[in-house]
C-alpha cells in the first residue's frame, strides 16, 4: 500500500547510532533552511473534501486517491448508550472521499496491529462504517445512529466479509481448522448433494441463513447497507447497492466504501459523515466502539 | 432501570425493563436426585436442534457433575467470584444481584467465555469430592463423599439478563407462554448475551453470525407437548408445565403445588436476580452449605419435605407424574392411590398408581416342574 497516510500508533524509535544521527542532523539543516524558503505548510483540511471524478475508484490502491486531500478525524469511545466502550482503542482514522455526483467513495486508513477476521465464540472482527444523513436538513439527526425522524444511511464493512470475498471458503474448517466433525444429518448419504431437499434440510438447522438476517452481506459482498433511526435500531436497507475492499498490512487496515449518495443529498453539495472503527481483538462489536462526531463533508460542488 | 419485584429473592430489584411477565410461564422442574447422567436429553437436543454447521460445540441441554463439572468451564463459580458476597436474610436476598451489579457503561455484570472454555464438556464428570471443594478426592467404603449430577437448559427467566443485553432488542420473551426467543433475522452477534447469560445458555454461531439459545421447544408446547428433553428423559427427573405468581399458585397446577405450596423445587441461583424458571429438588446427600450457595435459602424445609415424601400421599402422587406423559399436564388431583393429570381444558391425560404393583411369583412353577429363574 503506497502513498497511505495511515496515523501512527507508535512514536519513532530513538536509538539511533552515532554516525546517524551527525547525518540525520545535518540533513535537519538543510531541510530546515529550504523550508525558510518555501511557501507555509498548508492547513489541515477542516472538513472532508470529495473532489469531484469521472470514474470512482473500486480499491484502496487506485492513483485517484493521491490527489485527494486527507482528513484526520479523532475517534472516541462509544459512551453515549449502554453497553459502552469503556477503554479508547483506535485514536483516529484518516479519511478521504471522492464523489460523481452519484456515488460517493471513502477511503478509511487506520492503524491496526493485529488482523482479526475469524468469528468466533469470545472472537471479534477489525469493521468499520461510514454513516450519512438520508436528507439534506438544517437540523442534523444525532451523530450516534441518527434518531426517530432523523434516519442515516450506514454503510459497514467487516474483515471476515472480506476474507470470504478474498476466497477464505465459508466453511467451519476454515474458521476452526481443529475441529473434528463425524456427520452432519444434512450430508447423510441418502440425500443427494445440492439437493433442493438436502439444502432445504441444511437450513433447517441455520434458521438465521433461512430467514436472510441481518447477521450477514448480500452474496459476494463485503459491505452491508443499513438503515437506523437512533441506537439500537438498525435495519439492513432493501437492497446492498455500496461497494467496498479493505485490504491490510503490518500496520494496519485500509479500506474503500462506495456509497449510492442518499436520495436526500443527490444534488447537494455539502452534508455530515460520521466513521466508526471496530478493533476486534479489543472486544470491540455493535456499540462498543470508537466513533467519530458528524464531520462536514464537501460534496465536489454538487451534482 | 426499572424496579420489579422478583419474589426468588423476596424484594424489588432494578432490571432494564419494567416488569412485564407473560400471560403464561413455561417452567419445569427437575428432580436431582433420580439423574444418572445418562445424557439421553442432552442427545436428544442435539438431534433435534443443533445439529448444524456453527453449532457443533453448543449444548442447548447439558448435564454436568457438580461440583467440578462445567459447561462452558467455570461458568457459575467465575460469577460467584466476582459477584463477591451474596447474603440472605431469611428469605430475603440482601446482597447484589446481576443487574444491580453491573459497572458504569454495563447492563449487565457478566462475563464472557472465551473459546477454550467450550472444549472440556465432561470436565469433573463423576469426580467426587469430601468436605473441602479446593481439592478433589476419591471414593471409600463406606461411602462417604458426594458428587450429583445437574442437568441444565435455558431457564426461561421472569427477568432474562440475555434480553436485558442486547442492545439491539433482538432477544423476546413470549407474552403467551414466556418462553424467551433470539430472533435470528435481527440478531447481529455481538455476543452480548453470551456475556451477560450467568447460566451461559446463549451460544454464539460463527457459521450465521448469530447467537443461539434453547427454545424449549416451543412447536411442542404450542401443541399441548413436553419438550424433547423431557419426554425422552429415561431417568423420569422431569416434569413440565407452567408456574403462577406466588399469590395467584393453584394447588391443582403440578409446578405450582412442587414450587410455592410444598417449596420442595427451588431456582438455581436465585441470587443472581433472573428469577429462572427451571426448578430444582436438590440432592438429599450433598452438604447444606454448597446447597444453600446453589439454591438459596429454601434448602433444609425443601429436603425435609422431600425425605417425607414416602409418608406424604400428595407429594408421592405427585412426584409419580414425573415422566409419566409426553403431554403437558396443566392439573392434577389424587384419588385414593392413583394420580390423575389433566391438559389445560380439563382432558384426561395420565393416570398412574402411587406404588407400582408388585407380583410375587414362587420360586418353583408347580406347573411346569421347573424353578424360575429370578430375572429382576
Amino acid at each position: 500500500m503506497k502513498n497511505t497516510s495511515r496515523p501512527s500508533k507508535n512514536p519513532p524509535k530513538k536509538s539511533l547510532k552515532n554516525s546517524t544521527v551527525q547525518i540525520s542532523c545535518a540533513l535537519l539543516i538543510a531541510v530546515v533552511a529550504v523550508a525558510g524558503c518555501a511557501k507555509p505548510a498548508a492547513a489541515p483540511p477542516v472538513e472532508v473534501d470529495a473532489g469531484r471524478v469521472s470514474t470512482l475508484p473500486a480499491g484502496p490502491a487506485d492513483a485517484a486517491w493521491n490527489a485527494a486531500p486527507v482528513y484526520a478525524a479523532a475517534l472516541l469511545p462509544q459512551d453515549m448508550v449502554e453497553p459502552r466502550l469503556l477503554e479508547p482503542s483506535t485514536a483516529s482514522v484518516n479519511v478521504q472521499a471522492l464523489t460523481d455526483g452519484i456515488s460517493v467513495a471513502f477511503r478509511l486508513t487506520w492503524a491496526d496491529d493485529t488482523k482479526d477476521d475469524l468469528p468466533g465464540a469470545g472472537r471479534f472482527v477489525d469493521a468499520c462504517a461510514v454513516q450519512l444523513p438520508a436528507a439534506a436538513s438544517a437540523n442534523v439527526p444525532a451523530p450516534q445512529m441518527g434518531e426517530a425522524g432523523g434516519t442515516v444511511e450506514i454503510s459497514y464493512w467487516s474483515a471476515a466479509w472480506q476474507a470470504i470475498v478474498d476466497g477464505r471458503p465459508d466453511t467451519l474448517a476454515a474458521i476452526e481448522p481443529r475441529a473434528a466433525v463425524d456427520h452432519y444429518p444434512f450430508e447423510a448419504a441418502s440425500l443427494a448433494e445440492g439437493s433442493k431437499e438436502q439444502k432445504d434440510m441444511a437450513l433447517r438447522y441455520a434458521p438465521a441463513r433461512a430467514l436472510s438476517g441481518a447477521a450477514r452481506p448480500a452474496a459476494g459482498k463485503s459491505v452491508q447497507d443499513l438503515r437506523a433511526e437512533g441506537p439500537g435500531t438498525i435495519t439492513p436497507a432493501t437492497e446492498t447497492k455500496s461497494a467496498g475492499k479493505g485490504v491490510r498490512d503490518a500496520s494496519g487496515w485500509q479500506v474503500v466504501i462506495v456509497k449510492p449518495l442518499p436520495d436526500g443529498l443527490r444534488g447537494k453539495t455539502r452534508s455530515q459523515v460520521a466513521l466508526a472503527i471496530w478493533n476486534g481483538s479489543h472486544k470491540e462489536v455493535g456499540p462498543r466502539k470508537m466513533r467519530s462526531v458528524w464531520i462536514p463533508l464537501a460534496l465536489g460542488g454538487g451534482a | 432501570m426499572a424496579r420489579v419485584r422478583n419474589w426468588q429473592i423476596d424484594r424489588e430489584m432494578s432490571y432494564w425493563y419494567p416488569e412485564n411477565r407473560p400471560r403464561k410461564q413455561f417452567s419445569a422442574i427437575f428432580d436431582t436426585n433420580k439423574c444418572i447422567a445418562c445424557q439421553t436429553c442432552t442427545l436428544a437436543c442435539k438431534t433435534t436442534w443443533t445439529s448444524g454447521k456453527g453449532q457443533e460445540y453448543m449444548l442447548w441441554n447439558n448435564v454436568e457433575t457438580k461440583p467440578y463439572g462445567f459447561y462452558p468451564l467455570g461458568w457459575d463459580v467465575k460469577l460467584l467470584g466476582k459477584l463477591g458476597g451474596q447474603q440472605w436474610k431469611g428469605a430475603r436476598y440482601e446482597g447484589r444481584t446481576i443487574f444491580e451489579a453491573a459497572e458504569g457503561g454495563e447492563r449487565v455484570h457478566g462475563w464472557r467465555p472465551e473459546e477454550i472454555d467450550y472444549a472440556y464438556p465432561n470436565v469433573g464428570e463423576d469426580d467426587c469430592t469430601g468436605a473441602k471443594l479446593e481439592r478433589g478426592d476419591f471414593l471409600t467404603l463406606p461411602h462417604n463423599r458426594w458428587f450429583f449430577y445437574l442437568a441444565r437448559i435455558c431457564n426461561h427467566c421472569t427477568y432474562p439478563a440475555c434480553l436485558a443485553s442486547c442492545p439491539r432488542g433482538s432477544i423476546y420473551k413470549r407474552p403467551e407462554d414466556g418462553i424467551v426467543l433470539i430472533d435470528q433475522s435481527r440478531c447481529r452477534g455481538y455476543q452480548e448475551c453470551v456475556k451477560a447469560c450467568p447460566y451461559k445458555k446463549t451460544f454464539f454461531n460463527p457459521m450465521t453470525g448469530t447467537s443461539e439459545k434453547c427454545i424449549a421447544c416451543f412447536p411442542k408446547i404450542e401443541i399441548g407437548e413436553a419438550n424433547q428433553c423431557f419426554v425422552n428423559c429415561i431417568g423420569k427427573i422431569r416434569h413440565a408445565g407452567f408456574v403462577s405468581k406466588p399469590e395467584e399458585a393453584r394447588e391443582d397446577n403440578p409446578l405450582d403445588y412442587l414450587v410455592h405450596v410444598r417449596k420442595v423445587a427451588l431456582p438455581l441461583y436465585p441470587q443472581f436476580g433472573l428469577e429462572p424458571n427451571i426448578y430444582y429438588i436438590p440432592p438429599i446427600h450433598v452438604p447444606r452449605p454448597f446447597l444453600l450457595q446453589m439454591f438459596g435459602p429454601g434448602v433444609d424445609h425443601a429436603l425435609e419435605t422431600y425425605r417425607g415424601a414416602a409418608d406424604d400421599p400428595e407429594l408421592t402422587a405427585l412426584l409419580s407424574l414425573f415422566g409419566s406423559t409426553q403431554f403437558i399436564v396443566h392439573r392434577w388431583k389424587r384419588e385414593n392411590d392413583t394420580v390423575l393429570g389433566f391438559d389445560e381444558k380439563g382432558a384426561e391425560l395420565v393416570r398412574v398408581p402411587l406404588r407400582e404393583p408388585v407380583h410375587i411369583r414362587e420360586a418353583w412353577d408347580s406347573a411346569r416342574s421347573i424353578a424360575r429363574v429370578n430375572i429382576p
